[in-house]
């Protein structure tokens, strides 16, 4: 290390020391102060490291999570950033705070940000990217799915020897020609049709000719196996697939992948992308299917975006949404729900919640009605669209409360009709809420 | 119902960025409330437009990738439009749709892509800038406001026969200079505005209906259409 580094390093090491001992926290400036000391101190960090990059727009924190936990399987020296600190200046963090390693090369399993992937490529070779998903996602800040999708190649072309291992369902990822080696994985547990995507799915035009493209089978959103009729461009073959879906529940999902029948402890078919995601990691790096699948079913709830609170007495779910897609899977979670429920649909609009709500109405909340929900609350600062929004698709106004105050809202918990509640909120609605559960002694500290 | 409409989304399964949808289902949810039987079907790529065929057309936004394709194909559609428009047909075109039924719009990367000319207007880009944030514009002839959210590097300058949709009392508009947001021609609503406008806005989505009504059953009484109570939610 030159003296540079190591005095860089030294800064932000203590800095972190600090932060942490006095204000319980600090991800990113012990990163930005040894960053401004020696601009290139990801070099010097990440050396020793094999790193795996996870990136797109929706599951990064989860498929790292999960990623990380069957690496943990034959590997026993793994990194990773905690959720939130995915831009350059968290990662340099995660590399400060990492304990000297011993014996074996050590891995490190970085959720990234799209538009940081260069950032971190400018410094250090990833052994893999893994490519989640890349959907419209806040528009206000983000910008369209191929900008997107080129902010990432324009980091990945940094590496052109690390493998890609990508969601073989999304047409945009088999849009490009890269010189990197690529390893797909995608869903094989429907039979051939052919349809078409909904209306207000993005990303439908075939990459090659420009038609509309038509689909065996859609899993959600554009993802599926897809064809275009026109050219005859469709899905590459898979390399790891999912095989069978057995059973969906809010809290569990049971499946198979290549043959193996596996179960985790969470709801939702994009969180079997996720484990599918992580599956193909660990098939990449050696770990074995049956490893795999015991890895998931130790694994202890990692679930951080979706926790359940018990409010005096009411099994209370907060989720948080922030865009359609990650909308209607959240949606379509809660329809596996046997028991019936109490809705309460929370949208601030705020910078990080995304000031532009037009978002909601391609919302599936049409589902909403057929399910079994006893009562239905919304809020937050911009309630007057949720609520229309909900009036829209058809819900019960005997059945609807409005109440945009939040604090207002978390006091109408413990009236609920039913046992089970299941709380949606954007961003800074979370936040909210989880400030007033702690205050009350619901859940401990008020952060994610 | 005593009364049916048809509503053609045009390019809605690419030109759908911004929640166009929800334009749909406000159109559905306040056409029943009229006694209104309202359908939608999609017209695309390589698909006839049928003027005699529809009662609305719903032209949303989209991504400047889709934009350019579509710029292309809507050629074909040209005469079709250009004679619903004529005919009094109602349009609420949004964003991207709004820039191709004028003159031409500057692509991403500086290209000229043309529109179809049915209105007067045309549209250049900003360098380098977006107007991105929320607006209210008033109608200057009802005296109605309009909420929304506008995120656009075009900016358009209306023609001959136009009229602004309202005159801009917050946020940018049409251009950033002129004060003027969106443009009404005929029975023609065209507007920079998210939200979506008729979701934020019903009074738009009462003017559209109620249009539509008139040219389809110009000898009905419309008057419990009209006076249909609407709300809006800013």
């Amino acid at each position: 290390m030159s003296l540079k580094s190591s005095i860089a390093t030294a800064a932000g090491k203590s800095s972190y020391w600090f932060l942490h001992t006095f204000f319980k926290g600090g991800s990113s400036l012990p990163g930005k102060i040894t960053k401004r000391l020696d601009p290139e101190i990801l070099a010097t960090l990440g050396r020793d490291y094999d790193v795996i990059v996870i990136t797109g727009t929706n599951g990064k924190t989860l498929t790292t999570a999960l990623t990380v936990q069957v690496l943990k399987e034959k590997y026993d020296n793994i990194l990773t950033n905690p959720t939130g600190s995915n831009m350059e200046q968290g990662i340099i963090t995660t590399f400060l705070h990492a304990p000297k390693s011993k014996g074996k090369r050590p891995l490190a399993v970085l959720e990234v940000d799209e538009a940081n992937v260069i950032m971190v490529t400018k410094y250090i070779k990833p052994k893999a990217f893994v490519f989640t998903n890349i959907f419209r996602d806040q528009m206000d800040r983000y910008g369209e799915i191929y900008t997107t999708y080129n902010k990432i190649l324009n980091g990945v072309a940094l590496a052109p020897n690390a493998t890609i291992i990508a969601n073989g369902d999304a047409p945009i990822f088999h849009s490009k020609q890269l010189p990197n080696p690529i390893v797909y994985y995608g869903f094989d547990n429907q039979k051939d049709g052919d349809i078409k995507a909904t209306p207000n799915t993005d990303g439908v035009l075939c990459p090659q000719c420009q038609h509309v493209l038509h689909y065996h089978f859609i899993s959600y959103s554009n993802l599926g196996k897809y064809f275009c009729p026109n050219c005859g461009f469709e899905r590459p073959e898979l390399n790891f697939a999912l095989n069978k879906i057995s059973e969906l529940t809010p809290k569990s999902s049971t499946f198979e992948i290549d043959g193996e029948p596996i179960k985790i402890g969470i709801g939702g078919v994009y969180n079997i992308y996720n484990a599918l995601a992580a599956y193909s990691v660990g098939r990449f790096m050696g770990v074995s299917p049956a490893q795999t699948k015991k890895a998931f079913e130790k694994g202890k709830r990692i679930f951080g975006r979706q926790e359940e609170i018990n409010v005096d007495g009411k099994q209370v779910t907060l989720i948080l949404v922030k865009n359609p897609v990650g909308l209607n899977q959240v949606i379509d979670m809660i329809s596996t729900d046997k028991d019936p429920f109490t809705f309460i649909g929370l949208l601030n609009a705020n910078y990080a919640d995304g000031i532009d709500t037009s978002w909601i109405w391609d919302g599936d909340f049409e589902r909403l009605p057929k399910m079994n929900i006893k009562q239905f609350i919304t809020g937050g600062e911009r309630y007057k669209d949720i609520t229309y929004r909900l009036q829209v698709a058809g819900v019960d106004p005997s059945k609807h409360l409005v109440e945009p105050d939040l604090d207002k809202v978390v006091e109408m918990i413990p009236q609920a009709p039913t046992k089970k509640v299941y709380i949606l909120a954007t961003y800074t609605a979370m936040l909210h809420l989880r400030k007033v559960f702690a205050a009350k002694g619901f859940i401990k500290g008020g952060m994610g | 119902m005593a009364y049916s409409l048809k509503v053609c989304h045009l390019y809605g399964d690419l030109m759908n960025t911004y929640g166009d949808l929800g334009n749909i289902l406000v159109l559905k949810y306040l056409a029943n409330k009229m006694g209104v039987e309202l359908t939608s079907e999609v017209i695309s790529l390589d698909q006839k437009f049928d003027p005699d065929k529809y009662d609305i057309v719903v032209f949303g936004g989209g991504q400047d990738f889709e934009q350019s394709i579509i710029s292309k194909d809507i050629q074909s559609k040209k005469q079709a439009l250009t004679d619903f428009i004529e005919d009094n047909g109602s349009v609420v075109a949004i964003c991207g749709g709004y820039q191709l039924l004028g003159h031409y719009y500057i692509g991403a990367n500086g290209e000229k892509l043309m529109g179809i000319g049915a209105l007067d207007h045309y549209t250049d880009k900003q360098k380098d800038h977006r107007f991105i944030g929320n607006v209210v514009i008033e109608n200057e002839e009802t005296g109605e406001k309009y909420h929304g959210f506008e995120n656009h590097q075009g900016i358009t300058f209306l023609g001959k026969g136009e009229r602004p949709l309202g005159k801009v009392l917050e946020g940018h508009g049409n251009n950033g200079q002129d004060k003027t947001e969106g443009a009404i021609y005929k029975n023609v609503y065209c507007t920079y505005f998210h939200g979506p406008i008729l979701a934020r806005n019903n009074d738009i989505a009462k003017h559209v209906l109620v249009n539509a009504l008139k040219r389809k059953y110009p000898d009905a009484d419309l008057e419990p259409q009209e006076e249909l109570k609407v709300g809006a939610t800013f």
